[in-house]
């Protein structure tokens, strides 16, 4: 499979299941007590300060003993509101519930008659559950004179689901669209703070939770009950106060398990101490819960593993530490705005999503390695490895050791290929798609001087190509670049002359790997100098066979058809001549380019001589004089005679057929100093109309013998290149020029031999 | 005197005979070597023309063939289409007395021919003075004139000329000069030679103009030939 469709996939996989096993785990008991254990640490860090106004009246240990056990008389009662009614309190909770009548009418009545009228009294209202004949629930209110005479009458649920009193609700649904009640503590806020409801109240739906901050036990002002009842409490003590009254002492069960760290219960007017402070700041503390719980314990598993794409794998452990306390920070900074985000769910994805993906990873990488090694194996690429009892003991370890041995295997390969292209016999480069030189080979850089390596194919052929070819050969990069190749190989090389005189085929062949996707392109030149001498000589052959050959025959045959008198003989002999010389010449010229040079010594006026007297037959048929002036002081040269002989004499030829009847032709040697060597020169002067300066810089060029001008300028095409030819072989040069005077100036300079 | 040629090609063998017969000889003529061969047997000739390439036997093995099989050998004259000089000088090497180069101009083929039967008939009379065209030359004095002017020769110069002079159109081999001038072939410097020749040639400036050139075969030797005028 794709390695980045499996990463894609896995990636979603392990957000997904991570994110399952949170949502289900967020149903879990045992994550809401992670929660609230979370929330107990945290809430401790900053508790709120108790109102002031509020003042709990106990009924305490001390109350029972002084006033006797419990329940006490009803007119009791009746006889501390009555002396509260003195004090003046703003409002007055009376968290006991009265609910049974007692036997006669007259200390209910009387209790009814104490809490009429100001202060505002609040009596509370139970709800039972279940109900008694199938029922879901059951009221238990208070006696009817409580009921009448009091301001109002609260629920006082309290419960939590795990026992210990985190979450209030300030309104009670029983549902089944009975009556919704306020609880008590709301009842008695609306008064304190003349108040239609508490903003609290107005904010949440009936029945919503909301958790309860409390504050350091012990904390709100208390006096005990037998004290107010003996009116042992000092004067505005309780005026303007909002007074508690409920049970504190031990054996009276109404003690409750509270969220503090040192555990432990709480009375239940303390609770309500607790609940009516928090309404007055208005500073309960919102849970977030259904989707939204969902949502914020889902959302930093998948903002992890969106770290995990991006960051190495060395981070994901702290990335995923990092997340946790990040977490855990978030928490705690909404419970500073009175939210309580529950971080369990989201701690627990995080725990899980790390490992998870580590181990998806681990096993990714394994099933690559093993599937690359394998690949390669089958490719032939490398040899065995996985049986070479590798130390690292787990299959990750064999497995990085074998790819470890696969890639020191292709590292050989690579160097090998490279040494393969660098010994290649033929330069060769390799270009990208933008044309940009990748890869060369060392005869491309010698040939260049420096490396192409990194320089723009265009570039590199302007640095080689002769000017005149170097556009059609950017065109054609250009062309065979754009349009993908097919295979078509006459389309896909090129000829051309390299500026140091040799002939090249570029070969361009396209670079596809094995998802068909065009990489660049490999150029490879062969070297076909040799090939194209070859070819350039067969011109040669083909052109005397077809001219130079061919003129002097149909000379002779043009000849033999008028009157064969003294003078068309001489035209015939002389035309015969020129084809044999012609022929020699080539056959010479043939031979000298597959034979070393072997001269002899010569003395070189000795040969101008010869060469001289045996063209006086020609100069003389035109009355001309051949004349050699010898100032060579009987130098020798190192010669091959007959060629050298043969050379003098096509120039010497040359001279007379370019020279006007009754002139003369000079040949003069002459004993020069170049560069501090014996060298003897020969000019051959003739008196004739001189060269055509058009002509002269190309006179003695071999292979531009198709030029018509210069084909009738020389007469015999193979004439003046075979001298030079010559020239070269002994060592020395000929060159052509105008005299000023009128005439043409030929010269050929060869090295004197020394004795011996 | 009876020439014998061996060539295959009929229109050479027809112009060699020719020009032997305008010279007052007899030609007979051979298609192959083993034709000539076989009447070399029995029959006497006074020269050998031998074409280099024949069916049957080629040049040179009716060359050394001659030389091995005859006791009194008639000179040979050998004819090649090719000048290259390993050719020439293989065929004077093997015993040939002289070479023609084919297509050569009839007035040298004369004087070849009439050089060697010269040698060959030559009496070996001592003639104090000898004309040749413009040179004249006196052996008592050892001096050369030409056009009645006397060109200043050493003894060395004088007997170079001369022995060109007697065996003009013939080649000689350096060795052959050496040992008649020098007596020597071994201490000798071999520019010497070259040198010595080549002053002769300017001091009596022989040249066409002149009715005589000097040849250079390169690798063997010289030769003196006259111009045919004609």
């Amino acid at each position: 499979m794709n390695l980045r469709l499996r990463l894609v996939l896995e990636w979603l996989l392990i957000g997904s299941v991570a994110s399952i096993l949170v949502i289900f785990a967020l149903s879990w008991r045992g994550i809401d007590d992670f929660d609230n254990s979370i929330y107990d640490q945290l809430s401790a860090a900053g508790r709120p300060q108790a109102d002031d106004d509020i003042l709990i009246v106990a009924i305490d240990d001390r109350s029972l003993a002084e006033i006797g056990k419990w329940p006490w008389p009803r007119d009791v009662h009746a006889e501390l509101f009555e002396k509260l009614k003195r004090l003046q309190p703003r409002t007055v909770a009376f968290d006991i519930l009265i609910s049974e009548p007692s036997g006669n009418e007259e200390p209910d009545n009387a209790l009814g008659a104490a809490i009429a009228g100001a202060p505002p009294v609040f009596v509370p209202l139970h709800f039972i559950f279940p109900g008694t004949d199938g029922r879901p629930y059951e009221t238990e209110p208070p006696i009817r004179q409580l009921a009448e005479n009091a301001a109002g009458i609260g629920q006082v649920n309290l419960s939590d689901r795990d026992e210990v009193i985190r979450r209030i609700e300030l309104c009670f649904d029983p549902g089944n669209g009975d009556a919704q009640w306020p609880h008590l503590m709301e009842l008695q806020f609306r008064a304190a703070a003349a108040q239609e409801s508490s903003p609290a109240f107005g904010r949440t739906k009936c029945g919503e939770d909301l958790i309860l901050p409390y504050a350091e036990r012990d904390s709100f002002a208390t006096i005990s009950y037998a004290d107010l009842l003996r009116s042992q409490v000092p004067d505005g003590l309780v005026r303007n106060r909002d007074v508690i009254i409920g049970a504190t002492a031990a054996g009276m069960g109404d003690s409750h398990p509270v969220p503090f760290a040192s555990g432990g219960l709480m009375p239940g007017v303390e609770i309500m101490a607790n609940m009516l402070s928090t309404l007055k700041s208005d500073s309960f503390i919102r849970p977030v819960g259904g989707w939204q719980k969902i949502a914020l314990s889902i959302l930093p598993i998948w903002l992890l593993m969106l770290a995990f794409l991006y960051f190495p794998p060395r981070l994901a452990l702290i990335s995923s530490v990092a997340f946790l306390l990040l977490v855990l920070a978030s928490s705690a900074i909404a419970l500073a705005w009175k939210i309580w985000i529950p971080p369990a769910g989201a701690l627990l994805g995080i725990l899980l999503v790390y490992p998870l993906w580590g181990w998806r990873r681990l096993q990714a990488m394994s099933d690559f390695m093993e599937n690359e090694v394998k690949q390669l194996q089958k490719e032939g690429e490398i040899g065995p490895l996985l049986n070479s009892g590798s130390p690292a003991g787990d299959i990750v370890g064999r497995q990085s050791a074998a790819l470890g041995t696969a890639i020191d295997q292709i590292r050989d390969l690579r160097r090998f290929v490279s040494d393969v292209l660098s010994d290649l016999p033929d330069p060769m480069a390799v270009a990208d798609n933008e044309g940009v030189v990748i890869l060369s080979n060392d005869l491309v850089e010698q040939r260049f001087g420096e490396s192409v390596d990194g320089m723009q194919i265009d570039e590199v052929i302007d640095a080689v190509v002769v000017p005149s070819q170097r556009k059609a050969v950017r065109e054609h990069v250009k062309v065979t670049a754009t349009v993908v190749p097919q295979n078509n190989e006459a389309e896909n090389y090129i000829r051309f002359n390299s500026v140091d005189g040799r002939t090249f085929v570029m070969r361009r062949s396209p670079v596809i790997n094995d998802k068909e996707r065009h990489l660049g392109d490999i150029y490879y030149l062969a070297d076909i100098s040799a090939l194209a001498s070859a070819e350039a000589q067969r011109e040669e052959v083909l052109q005397l066979l077809s001219h130079d050959m061919r003129a002097p025959q149909s000379a002779i045959i043009a000849s033999l058809d008028g009157k064969l008198n003294k003078s068309a003989r001489k035209r015939i002999e002389q035309n015969a001549r020129r084809t044999m010389r012609l022929a020699q010449d080539f056959v010479d010229m043939a031979r000298m380019t597959e034979t070393e040079f072997a001269g002899e010594d010569i003395l070189f006026a000795d040969l101008v001589r010869d060469v001289a007297d045996s063209l006086w037959p020609l100069a003389e048929e035109r009355k001309l004089k051949i004349e050699v002036v010898d100032r060579s002081d009987s130098a020798f040269v190192l010669a091959e005679a007959e060629a050298l002989s043969r050379a003098i004499g096509n120039l010497v030829d040359n001279a007379i057929k370019f020279s006007p009847q009754d002139s003369q032709i000079t040949m003069t040697l002459r004993r020069i100093v170049i560069n501090k060597s014996n060298h003897i020169s020969l000019t051959i002067s003739d008196e004739g109309g001189g060269i055509d300066p058009q002509i002269l810089p190309r006179l003695f060029t071999k292979f531009a013998s198709s030029d018509r001008e210069q084909r009738r300028a020389k007469g015999t095409g193979l004439g003046l290149a075979f001298v030079e030819t010559v020239a070269t072989r002994h060592s020395g040069s000929v060159r052509a020029e105008n005299r000023k005077g009128g005439g043409a100036d030929f010269v050929l300079l060869l090295p004197e031999a020394e004795e011996g | 005197m009876r020439v014998a040629i061996a060539d295959d090609e009929i229109d050479v063998t027809q112009f060699l005979a020719k020009i032997v017969e305008e010279q007052g000889h007899v030609a007979v003529t051979f298609s192959d070597g083993s034709l000539l061969t076989q009447a070399l047997v029995r029959d006497t000739f006074d020269l050998v023309i031998l074409d280099w390439m024949m069916p049957g036997k080629d040049g040179l093995e009716t060359l050394k063939w001659m030389s091995e099989t005859l006791t009194d050998a008639p000179p040979v004259i050998m004819m090649t289409n090719r000048t290259a000089k390993q050719d020439i000088t293989d065929a004077l090497n093997a015993g040939a007395d002289d070479y023609i180069t084919k297509p050569e101009d009839r007035g040298v083929i004369a004087a070849r021919i009439n050089a060697i039967l010269r040698r060959t008939t030559s009496t070996g009379a001592f003639e104090t003075k000898a004309s040749y065209g413009k040179y004249e030359l006196d052996r008592i004095e050892q001096t050369v004139t030409m056009d009645g002017k006397t060109v200043s020769l050493t003894a060395k110069e004088f007997e170079l000329a001369d022995l060109f002079f007697r065996n003009r159109d013939r080649t000689l081999s350096r060795n052959y000069i050496m040992e008649t001038i020098w007596r020597t072939t071994a201490s000798l410097a071999t520019r010497t030679l070259d040198m010595h020749i080549s002053r002769v040639r300017s001091k009596l400036t022989l040249k066409p103009e002149n009715g005589f050139r000097i040849f250079t075969v390169f690798g063997y030797g010289y030769r003196l030939e006259t111009i045919d005028k004609g």
